[in-house]
C-alpha cells in the first residue's frame, strides 16, 4: 500500500439488476452484501487469505462468461452485470449441486450434532439446497469424534473439507499443525500422529468450521442455540481486552465467542480467553466470607458480619495500610477501592505488578495498524504469545503482507536497527518485556525515532496485567495524598487472585500484621489470611477495562456470581467511612471519567465495539530514570563457562484459572529449560535431552530445548517450574544424548 | 557420506526460494529409509524447517511416497485403459501367484510389494510394469516368472 | 505419412540424438546462438507466425502465452520458464519418447523460450515414474554444465514430480514446485502475472518446447504450411490400447483418425473390429468405430464434440464392455482428484459407486438417468478441468453406447470376463496411504 492517502476508486455493477456502487476491487460476495444480496459461502474467508474458490457455494453467472464463476474470487470491477442463484436459474443449479455433492457422505448428525441451530449448512441448505437426497450407497466413514485436543473434537464425517481449519492453522497462526492428508475423497483433517493440536490459537478453528466437525469438547451437548443467551463483554484475562460473547444457559457460562472487533482482535480468541470460564466452577471457589479462627482454621461468616469485621480491621490498622492490587480490577473497582481506603481511611499506600505510564498515549493507534506495518521492531525478552497473544498475530500478518520484523532483546536499537527504522514508514514498536517505566522508555525511544511525525506508526507497550493501567489511574484519581510506605504494615489488603498467587505479596503478608485477601479460590490466600471475601471474576462484573491500546472497553456481567459484586459491598464499607460511592458501576464509571478525561461518561458512549481515544501529545515521561537499564544478557567478559543469566517468564497458559481448567493441562508449559544453540553446542546438550539447573544449593531436572530465538547467555525457565533458583545457574547434561546426529535446534 | 540433514541443505540452496525443495527432501528420505516413517518426517521437517505435519501432509498427497514399510522391490503393474486392454490384469495376478502377495500388500518375507498404479506413461508398449521404478515393456502373462527370477537372482 | 519428414523427433532414427556431440553434428544449438543475437520480442513473432499451440492440451497458441509476459516496469519480479513434464494422461506417452530421444533438442527449446520470455531461471517438471527419461535428461545437461556458449546465464533444474496425475494441471505443478500439495489454483491471477513463486511464469509442456528450435530453424511461415488451419505443424501422436503397431508416431495435423489408427498403428489384432476409440487420452470425450473419418485437427474434432487432448488415441475393440470401461475411467479421476472442490472429489467417487452397481446389474434407468444428471452436474462447477472432463468422458460413453448400459439394466453385463476390462483392480480400490477412511464399494 503506497503511504500516501487517495480516495479509493468506486466502481459501479449490477447484481440481480441491483445497481450498487462500491470501491474498485472489494470482493463480490462483499459486493452482494452492500446491495442486499446474499452470495452464500463455506471456504471464503477474508481473514484466512486470498479467496481459494474450493467449495463452489457461491458460484455465480458473470455477464459475458459462459462458465459459472466462483464469485468469492471475483472483485467489483466496473459494467459487470452479475446474476446470483437467486436471478439465474444456471447459478441456482450450481449452487443446488454443490450442496448435494456435500451433502452425498454428510452423516444424518443434526439431532446429536452440537453445530444444529448455528449451522451454515443447514441453513444454506434450507435456502439453496436440495429437499432430498438422491444418494443410495452408504456413506464413507470414520471413527468419530476424535479428540484432536483436550479441548477440541473432531468429527471427520461431517467435514466437508472446506479447508479453512487448515488454512488458519498455515495462514494465520503459522502453526503448521492441523493439516489435510492424502488425496481426493479420502482427504482428511489430522494432525501429526494423533499427537494434540497444541498451540495458544487452536480453538478458532471451532468457530471458524461451518459445519460440526469441529466442536468443543467443553460445550458438548451444553445447549442448543435458541436455548442460550450470548452476553457481549470483554476478555479480562490479557491487556488486549479481546470482545467476547459468552454463551449462558441456565445462569451458567457455557462457552466464549469471538464477538471481532476489527480493530483489536479481528474475530480471534486466544485459547486462554476461550477455553478458562470454568474456572468460574472450580471446586475451591470460594462462596461465603471466610475468617481466621484460632486453632480452628477457617470459620465461613455472614456478609454482615463479614463487614464489621472488615469495618474493625481498617479501623484497628491505624492507617498503615498497603493494598496489593492485581491489575485486574476494573476501573470501578479500583476507584471504589481507592475512594474507600484512601478517603475514608488516609491509607494511600498501593502496589501493583508493574509500572505504569500515560507516556505512549502520543503513539497511540489500534492494533489492527500493525498489520499494514513496513517495519515491526519487538523489543525485549518476554514472548509476545505469552503477553499478549493477539498482538502475536498481528505481527505474523504483518510478515505476511512483507513487512520487515526484527526481535531484540536489549531495550535499545543498534546503529544499523536505528537507521533502518528512521528510513521505513509505517513504524510499529512494540515492547513486550521487563524494565519498561510501563511503556515510558518506549515512548522515550519512540521520540527519539521521530514516530509521531510518521504516518501509520505507532508504539505499543504489552503490560503484565490486563487493567494495569486502568487500576492505577483509578486508584490515583480517588483521592488526593501522599504515598508513603507504612513501616510496619498492619493491614495487607489483597485484591485479587493474580496478587494472592504473587509470592511477592505473599513475602509483604509475612511482615503484615493482618491480612484482608478478596480471592475467588481457596488454594490461594487462604492459608495465610486473616478475613477473605470471596471475589468475582471479569465475567461476572460489569465494569470497564483499559487495553494496551488505552482503549476503554465495557465488560458486562454475563452470569450472576455466587458472591455480590465488589463494588457492592466495598459501597457498604464506605458508607460506614462516610465515603458516598455508588454500588452501580455505570454510576461510578460517571464519576470517574469525569475526573480521568474531563468529562462524565457513560457505558453508550462506549458503544458495542468501543473506539479509540485519540492520541494526546508527547510529554516526556516522569521521572525520568536515574539508573542506567540493567543489560538484559550477561556481557562476554563476565561470561564462563557454566554461568548463564535465568530468566523466569510467566507463560501464557498459566495463572489461578488456568490451572482450574483440566482441559488446558496440556497447553501448560512443560518443565523445560530454554537454550541458545550457542550455550547448548558448547555444553553438548541437545533439544529433549534431561539437563540439570544449578544456583545457590539449589538443583533442578529439566528437559531441555534449544531455541533460535533467544541470546546466548540466558536461560528461560516457566516462573511455575523454577522452583528457588537463584539470578546465575549452571547447566550440565546429565543423560546421554537423544539423538545420535546431535542436532535439536527447535 | 553427507548426512540427510546436511543432503537436504545442498537441495535447499539449489533454488530461489527453500520451501520448494519439499519433494526432493522426501524422496531423499525415502531413498535412505525406504519408507517414510513418523521420525522420518521429523527428521526432514527439522531440515527444511517445517513442521511434520507440514511434510506428512504433502508426503500423503502423492503415490510415489510410502508412508507404510514395503518391501525390498516395488513391482507395479499399470492397470489403466490401454493396458487393461492387453491384459494388465492378467499380468498383474500372475504377479500375485509368483510372489505369494495380494496386491497392494507386501510379502510376507518383505521381498516385494505388489500394487497396480495408474497411467505410467508407456501406452503403446503395454502393459508396462515397473519394477524398482524402472519400466517393462510389452510384458505379458507368461514373462512374469523370469521377471521374479531376475529379481530373486538380484536380490 | 511415410514421406513427412519429423520434426520434434527429427534425426533421432538415424543418430544417438541423447549425445551432446550427435546433437551438435546435425546443427543442434546453433539455431539457440541465433536466437540469442535476436530481440525477445522477433522470436515471439516468429512463434506467433507459426501457428504452434500448446501440445500438453489446453492447445493455447504458444506466442501469444509468451506474449502475456508483463514488461520489467510493469512487474518487477523475475520471470520463470516451468516445464511441464508430468505426462500422466492415460494414452499418452509422447513426452515420453520426445524426453528419452531428443533431450537437447529439448534442452535447446527451453533455452530459446527463455530467451524469448526474459527468464533466466528454467524448471523441468517431470513425474516422478519416469526415472528413465529423468536420467536421460540428466546425463545430457550434464553434458552442457560447461557450456557457457549454450547456457548462458540459465539455469535449470530438474525437478521430479512423486506421483499425482494432476500436478499435470499447471497452477497445481507451480504448488508442487513450491514444495506443497498439488493442489490447483483458482485463476485469475494467471500464471503469466503470478505463477511460480507469485512472480510471471510460462508453463509450457515438452513438445512444445522441443518444436521451438525447428520452428526457428525453418521459419514460422514455413512450419505454418504444415498441418491445416488452425493446427498448423506436426506432432508426436501416442497409438495404444488394441493396435497392431502401438506406439508414437511424429505426423502432420490433417491425417484422419482412421489412417492412424490402420496405417499407421496397422489397425486391430487379432482379427477383431474396432469398437470405440478415445481421440485425446482419457479426457477426451469417445468417438464410436464409425465416427473415425474425420481430420485430426483441433476443429475438426470440435466440431464432433471431442478433442484431440494430449494426442493419445486408444483403440478399443469389439471385446470390450463399455460400463467397465466407464468403470475404470472413473476410478482413475477418483483416484487422481485432488480433493480441494467439492463436485470432483465427490463427484467422482459416486459415479464409481453408480457405475459399479450398473455393471452389476443391480442398476435402474432412473439410476441411469440419475449418473448422467451428476456428470451433468459435475461439468461447468469444478475448480479445474479434472473432473469436468472425467464427468463428459464417462458421459459420453452412455451417450454413445446407450443401448449397452441399457443391456446391462436388464441381465447384468453381457460380455463378463471377455471383455479385458473386467474385474480390473484399479489403484482405489486398493487404499495404498493411510486407510482411515471406509470406503464402502
Amino acid at each position: 500500500m503506497s503511504a500516501g492517502v487517495s480516495a479509493p476508486e468506486l466502481v459501479k455493477l449490477r447484481i440481480d439488476g441491483v445497481e450498487v456502487e462500491v470501491p474498485r476491487g472489494t470482493g463480490l460476495v462483499e459486493t452482494a452484501a452492500v446491495a442486499g444480496l446474499e452470495i452464500p459461502v463455506f471456504c471464503y474467508e477474508p481473514r484466512l487469505g486470498p479467496p481459494i474458490g474450493a467449495c463452489r457455494m457461491c458460484l455465480v453467472e458473470v455477464e459475458g462468461i459462459p462458465k459459472l464463476q466462483a464469485g468469492c474470487t471475483l472483485t467489483a470491477q466496473p459494467d459487470m452485470v452479475v446474476r446470483t442463484a437467486a436471478a439465474s436459474a444456471k447459478a441456482a443449479e450450481g449452487q443446488d449441486a454443490t450442496l448435494e455433492f456435500i451433502l452425498v457422505n454428510h452423516p444424518l448428525d443434526c439431532p446429536v450434532c452440537d453445530k444444529g441451530g448455528e449451522c451454515p449448512l443447514q441453513d444454506l441448505t434450507f435456502r439453496w439446497g436440495p429437499g432430498q437426497t438422491r444418494m443410495t450407497f452408504p456413506k464413507r466413514t470414520f471413527d468419530k469424534p476424535i479428540p484432536i485436543s483436550p479441548t477440541i473434537a473432531l468429527d471427520r464425517e461431517r467435514c466437508i473439507l472446506c479447508y479453512r481449519c487448515t488454512r488458519f492453522s498455515e495462514n494465520v497462526a503459522e502453526d503448521g499443525q492441523l493439516v489435510a492428508a492424502n488425496r481426493g475423497a479420502m482427504s482428511l483433517i489430522t494432525t501429526f500422529e494423533d499427537e494434540p493440536y497444541c498451540a495458544p490459537f487452536s480453538g478458532n478453528v471451532i468457530e471458524l468450521c461451518p459445519v460440526g466437525a469441529l466442536t468443543s469438547t467443553q460445550y458438548r451437548f451444553q445447549g442448543r442455540p435458541w436455548e442460550i443467551q450470548n452476553v457481549p463483554s470483554i476478555c479480562g484475562l490479557c491487556p488486549v481486552g479481546c470482545n467476547i460473547s459468552a454463551t449462558t444457559r441456565e445462569g451458567k457460562v457455557r462457552r466464549i465467542l469471538s464477538r471481532n472487533h476489527p480493530e483489536v482482535d479481528q474475530g480471534w480468541l486466544c485459547d486462554k480467553g476461550r477455553f478458562t470460564y470454568p474456572h468460574l466452577y472450580a471446586t475451591d471457589r470460594i462462596h461465603e466470607p471466610l475468617e481466621r479462627v484460632r486453632r480452628r482454621g477457617l470459620g465461613e461468616l455472614s456478609w454482615n458480619d463479614a463487614l464489621d469485621r472488615a469495618e474493625d480491621l481498617l479501623r484497628g490498622a491505624g492507617g498503615r495500610v498497603v493494598t496489593a492490587l492485581s491489575g485486574s480490577e476494573t476501573l470501578e473497582q479500583a476507584y471504589g477501592l481507592g475512594k474507600l481506603l484512601r478517603q475514608g481511611l488516609g491509607a494511600h499506600s498501593a502496589v501493583l505488578p508493574e509500572a505504569t505510564s500515560d507516556a505512549l498515549d502520543a503513539f497511540r493507534a489500534p492494533l489492527s495498524a500493525i498489520a499494514r506495518a513496513e517495519h515491526v521492531v519487538v523489543i525485549g525478552d518476554e514472548r509476545v504469545a505469552d503477553r499478549a497473544p493477539i498482538v502475536d498475530l498481528w505481527i505474523r500478518q504483518a510478515r505476511r503482507n512483507g513487512a520487515r520484523v526484527d526481535n531484540v532483546f536489549e531495550p535499545r536499537l543498534d546503529e544499523e536497527l536505528e537507521r533502518r527504522v528512521r528510513d521505513s514508514d509505517r513504524v510499529i514498536l512494540v515492547w513486550s518485556g521487563r524494565a519498561g517505566g510501563g511503556g515510558a522508555r518506549l515512548a522515550e525511544l519512540a521520540h527519539r525515532l521521530g514516530l509521531e511525525g510518521k504516518d501509520g506508526s505507532a508504539a505499543f507497550h504489552l503490560p503484565a496485567t490486563p487493567n494495569g493501567r486502568g487500576v492505577a489511574a483509578a486508584w490515583a484519581a480517588s483521592a488526593d495524598g501522599e504515598e508513603k510506605n507504612p513501616e510496619p504494615i498492619n493491614l495487607l489488603i489483597v485484591s485479587g487472585d493474580e496478587a494472592a498467587a504473587d509470592p511477592a505479596v505473599r513475602a509483604l503478608a509475612e511482615q503484615a500484621e493482618k491480612v484482608l485477601a478478596i480471592t475467588m479460590f481457596q488454594g490461594l490466600a487462604v492459608g495465610w489470611a486473616d478475613l477473605v471475601l470471596p471475589g468475582t471474576s471479569y465475567l461476572e462484573r460489569d465494569g470497564t477495562f483499559v487495553n494496551l491500546e488505552g482503549r476503554i472497553q465495557r465488560l458486562r456481567r454475563t452470569v450472576i456470581p455466587p458472591a455480590p459484586d465488589e463494588l457492592a459491598w466495598i459501597a457498604r464499607l464506605a458508607e460506614r467511612f462516610a465515603v458516598g460511592l455508588s454500588p452501580h458501576s455505570s454510576v461510578v464509571f460517571a464519576e470517574l471519567s469525569g475526573l480521568l478525561y474531563g468529562e462524565e461518561l457513560s457505558y453508550d458512549d462506549l458503544g458495542e465495539r468501543a473506539p479509540l481515544p485519540p492520541r494526546s501529545a508527547f510529554e516526556p515521561p516522569q521521572p525520568a530514570p536515574t539508573a542506567p537499564i540493567p543489560p538484559l544478557t550477561t556481557p562476554p567478559e563476565e561470561h564462563f563457562l557454566g554461568n548463564l543469566r535465568l530468566q523466569r517468564f510467566r507463560p501464557l497458559f498459566s495463572g489461578p484459572a488456568v490451572e482450574r481448567v483440566p482441559e488446558l493441562q496440556f497447553q501448560r508449559p512443560p518443565a523445560e529449560v530454554e537454550l541458545a544453540s550457542e550455550d547448548a553446542e558448547r555444553r553438548r546438550i541437545a533439544t529433549g535431552d534431561t539437563v540439570s539447573v544449578r544456583s545457590n544449593g539449589s538443583a533442578l531436572a529439566l528437559r531441555a530445548s534449544v531455541r533460535k530465538d533467544i541470546p546466548p547467555g540466558v536461560a528461560r525457565v516457566a516462573q511455575e517450574h523454577a522452583g528457588d533458583l537463584g539470578a546465575a545457574v549452571e547447566v550440565a547434561r546429565m543423560s546421554n544424548p537423544s539423538s545420535p546426529e546431535g542436532r535439536g535446534t527447535a | 557420506m553427507s548426512s540427510l540433514h546436511e543432503e537436504i541443505q545442498g537441495v535447499r540452496a539449489q533454488y530461489p526460494d527453500p520451501a520448494s525443495a519439499t519433494l526432493p527432501a522426501l524422496r531423499l528420505a525415502q531413498e535412505r529409509y525406504g519408507w517414510l516413517s513418523p521420525e522420518v518426517f521429523r527428521e526432514v521437517a527439522e531440515a527444511l524447517e517445517e513442521t511434520p505435519a507440514f511434510c506428512m501432509s504433502v508426503a500423503s498427497f502423492y503415490d510415489m511416497f510410502h508412508l507404510k514399510p514395503v518391501g525390498r522391490h516395488l513391482v507395479e503393474v499399470c492397470t489403466n485403459v490401454s493396458c487393461a486392454l492387453r491384459g494388465a490384469q492378467q499380468v498383474l495376478e500372475a504377479f500375485e501367484e509368483e510372489l505369494n502377495v495380494k496386491a497392494g500388500e507386501t510379502s510376507e518375507d518383505g521381498f516385494a510389494t505388489v500394487r497396480t498404479v495408474e497411467c505410467l506413461g508407456g501406452c503403446g508398449w503395454a502393459t508396462i510394469v515397473a519394477l524398482d521404478h524402472r519400466y517393462r515393456m510389452n510384458v505379458q502373462p507368461g514373462d512374469v516368472s523370469a521377471i521374479v527370477e531376475e529379481l530373486q537372482a538380484n536380490g | 505419412m511415410a514421406d513427412l519428414k519429423p520434426i520434434v523427433l527429427g534425426g533421432a532414427d538415424e543418430r544417438d540424438l541423447t549425445k551432446l556431440a550427435e546433437y551438435e553434428a546435425i546443427g543442434g544449438y546453433t539455431t539457440l546462438a541465433k536466437a540469442r543475437r535476436a530481440l525477445p520480442q522477433a522470436i515471439v513473432e516468429e512463434l506467433l507466425t507459426s501457428g504452434l499451440r500448446g501440445r500438453g492440451g489446453a492447445f493455447f497458441a504458444t506466442g501469444r502465452k509468451w506474449s502475456f509476459i508483463p514488461k520489467p516496469d510493469q512487474n518487477p519480479n523475475p520471470h520463470y520458464l516451468v516445464v511441464n513434464a508430468d505426462e500422466s494422461e492415460p494414452g499418452s506417452f509422447k513426452d515420453h519418447e520426445i524426453l528419452a530421444r531428443v533431450p537437447h533438442r529439448f534442452i535447446e527449446g527451453c533455452l530459446i523460450t527463455a530467451h524469448a520470455v526474459e527468464a533466466r531461471h528454467i524448471f523441468v517438471y517431470v513425474r516422478g515414474e519416469y526415472l528413465g527419461p529423468f536420467e536421460v535428461l540428466r546425463d545430457a545437461l550434464e553434458e552442457i554444465r560447461e557450456r557457457t556458449d549454450i547456457l548462458g546465464d540459465a539455469t535449470i533444474i530438474v525437478h521430479r514430480g512423486a506421483g499425482a496425475y494432476i500436478c499435470g494441471e499447471e497452477t497445481a505443478l507451480l504448488e508442487s514446485l513450491e514444495g506443497k500439495r498439488g493442489q490447483p489454483r483458482s485463476k485469475p491471477p494467471f500464471p503469466a502475472i503470478s505463477g511460480l513463486y507469485a512472480s510471471p511464469t510460462v508453463v509450457n509442456n515438452v513438445e512444445t518446447l522441443a518444436t521451438v528450435p525447428p520452428i526457428l530453424q525453418m521459419g514460422g511461415e514455413k512450419y505454418a504450411q504444415l498441418g491445416v488451419e488452425n493446427s498448423t505443424g506436426t506432432r508426436v501422436v501416442s497409438l495404444s490400447g488394441n493396435l497392431e503397431r502401438g506406439g508414437n508416431y511424429e505426423v502432420a495435423h490433417g491425417i484422419t483418425l482412421r489412417e492412424l489408427i490402420y496405417d499407421v498403428g496397422g489397425g486391430i489384432p487379432g482379427g477383431r473390429q474396432l469398437k470405440a476409440v478415445i481421440p485425446g487420452g482419457s479426457s477426451t470425450v469417445i468417438l464410436a468405430a464409425d465416427e473415425i473419418d474425420v481430420s485430426y485437427d483441433y476443429d475438426s474434432l470440435a466440431q464432433v464434440g471431442t478433442a484431440m487432448g494430449s494426442a493419445g488415441v486408444i483403440a478399443i475393440d469389439d471385446r470390450c464392455c463399455m460400463v467397465q470401461l466407464g468403470i475404470r475411467v472413473s476410478e482413475f479421476y477418483e483416484h487422481e482428484s485432488c480433493g480441494k472442490c467439492t463436485p470432483c472429489r465427490e463427484g467422482t467417487r459416486w459415479m464409481t459407486q453408480m457405475l459399479r452397481k450398473l455393471e452389476a446389474g443391480e442398476a435402474t434407468e432412473t439410476e441411469l438417468d440419475l449418473l448422467l444428471d451428476v456428470c451433468d452436474r459435475i461439468n461447468g462447477k469444478c475448480l479445474c478441468p479434472l473432473g469436468e472432463t472425467a464427468a463428459m468422458a464417462v458421459a459420453s460413453y452412455v451417450d454413445k453406447f446407450r443401448a449397452e448400459f441399457i443391456a446391462h439394466l436388464e441381465g447384468g453385463c453381457p460380455f463378463g470376463s471377455d471383455s479385458p476390462l473386467d474385474a480390473v483392480l484399479a489403484p482405489v480400490a486398493q487404499h495404498t496411504h493411510s486407510p482411515v477412511a471406509v470406503v464402502p464399494a
